[in-house]
């Protein structure tokens, strides 16, 4: 028994330490991030890094990690995972499948799947998600609209996406609510 | 048992040492100071709140606290648009880019208006910025303890504001300057869970019944619920 956590404990990293926290309880706990590795999805392609400042629009059908500035739009369409890390610092409105934050967020927030605010982050402005998931300490500040109903509206979005070429995550969408 | 195994081993060893605090409560930063354990009370005024909005098919609230999982599964799960704000945390942040700002800038004392209504006008300004009558109820916590008068006055008339008409506020007042400062987040309809945390704002006064009312004059109904725990729930109905 005690082995066991031993051979665990050297690879908790930093942000273990919050996802350890009990009070962390996600829809999708089992997913809760357990090492430093979750916080960038695992097919992540492109990254924006520390002192990085884009203005303008940016688009997408890859996973994103943002932990410099952008201002203007991000928009990921398809499968996509947006990850705003620590250092991130994002004035824009963003749309992905699933949004991850650890940073400061500044505008509309539609995660058409989920959304992870983890306890360094901080989002201010609207936030409309399926599955949302909050960490203690995190700061939100706007309104919240989760659950099943934002879900169709998305839907509806990621439809004209999919008209214009892009695969629309469609049973992803149906995957549960806040609430569960 | 303790459920300590899910706990890193340097966290789960650091809470053995430290008596009176919960394993997992105080697994949140090492370097802190001993955090009392989170518990639940019975809330009353949280039932009566319920019952109040009961019926409404697509409500809005308005969350002054801190953003919980919790709290705000629990209200979207019934049908609720929830918008949060921690006014708390707010005010502290704004206090202190005042601060910085005097210290940078030492001329800017004498232009700006440094007195309680001035600051809290301008404090205003930039929180609670919605449109009149956007929400069903309100989640006031205990805010108004830890506030500054000045502030206090514009909160609550700010409030009355965004209130529908037969909108609900729920309050807490303590009865006694609280020793600790506490967040609490809803856990059921009738419990709540108090967690203490580090204090943002020290406590300001202590509310007399005479004063609560003079605040919520405006309000036509108001219904109180005194706890053990040195607590007034509140409930005002616009």
């Amino acid at each position: 028994m005690w082995k066991k956590d031993d051979v665990k404990s050297p690879g908790v990293a930093e942000p273990a330490a919050t996802s350890a926290s009990p009070t962390f309880t996600s829809t999708y706990s089992s997913e809760s991030p357990k090492s430093s590795s979750f916080a960038v999805s695992p097919n992540a392609a492109a990254c924006i890094s520390q002192g990085i400042k884009i203005k303008g629009e940016v688009t997408g059908t890859e996973d994103l990690f943002v932990d410099g500035f952008v201002e203007g739009k991000l928009n990921l369409t398809a499968n996509s995972c947006l990850t705003v890390g620590p250092n991130g610092n994002v004035k824009a409105d963003l749309s992905a499948r699933e949004i991850i934050v650890r940073g400061v967020v500044e505008g509309k927030v539609i995660a058409r799947d989920k959304l992870q605010i983890w306890s360094t982050g901080q989002i201010t402005g609207e936030v409309q998600t399926d599955r949302l998931a909050i960490e203690d300490g995190a700061l939100l500040r706007g309104k919240v609209e989760a659950g099943k109903q934002i879900t169709k509206q998305a839907d509806v979005k990621v439809s004209a996406a999919a008209a214009t070429g892009k695969s629309a995550p469609s049973a992803a969408l149906n995957s549960g609510t806040a609430a569960d | 048992m303790r459920r300590e195994v899910s706990v890193p081993i340097h966290l789960s060893s650091r809470s053995a040492r430290t008596p009176g605090t919960g394993g997992i409560a105080s697994a949140t930063g090492a370097a802190r100071a001993p955090v009392p354990p989170e518990s639940n009370r019975v809330s009353n005024g949280l039932k009566e709140l319920l019952w109040n909005l009961d019926g409404l098919e697509r409500g809005s609230l308005l969350d002054l606290g801190p953003a919980w999982q919790t709290t705000l599964n629990f209200f979207i799960e019934r049908g609720f648009r929830v918008s949060s704000e921690d006014i708390l945390r707010a005010w502290k942040a704004f206090l202190m880019e005042e601060e910085a700002r005097l210290r940078q800038d030492f001329a800017a004392s004498e232009s700006m208006d440094m007195t309680p209504t001035a600051r809290a006008t301008r404090f205003m300004q930039q929180n609670l910025q919605y449109p009149r009558s956007s929400f069903d109820a309100v989640l006031l916590w205990d805010l108004l303890d830890y506030l500054e008068q000045a502030l206090v006055k514009q909160v609550v008339a700010s409030l009355t504001e965004l209130l529908r008409p037969g909108g609900v506020v729920f309050a807490m007042f303590h009865s006694k300057k609280p020793e600790g400062f506490a967040r609490y987040r809803v856990m059921d309809s009738s419990t709540l869970q108090v967690v203490p945390t580090a204090v943002l704002c020290p406590a300001q006064r202590v509310y007399q019944n005479r004063e609560i009312q003079d605040l919520f004059g405006r309000y036509r109904t108001v219904k109180s619920f005194v706890g053990r725990d040195q607590l007034r729930e509140t409930l005002f109905v616009k």
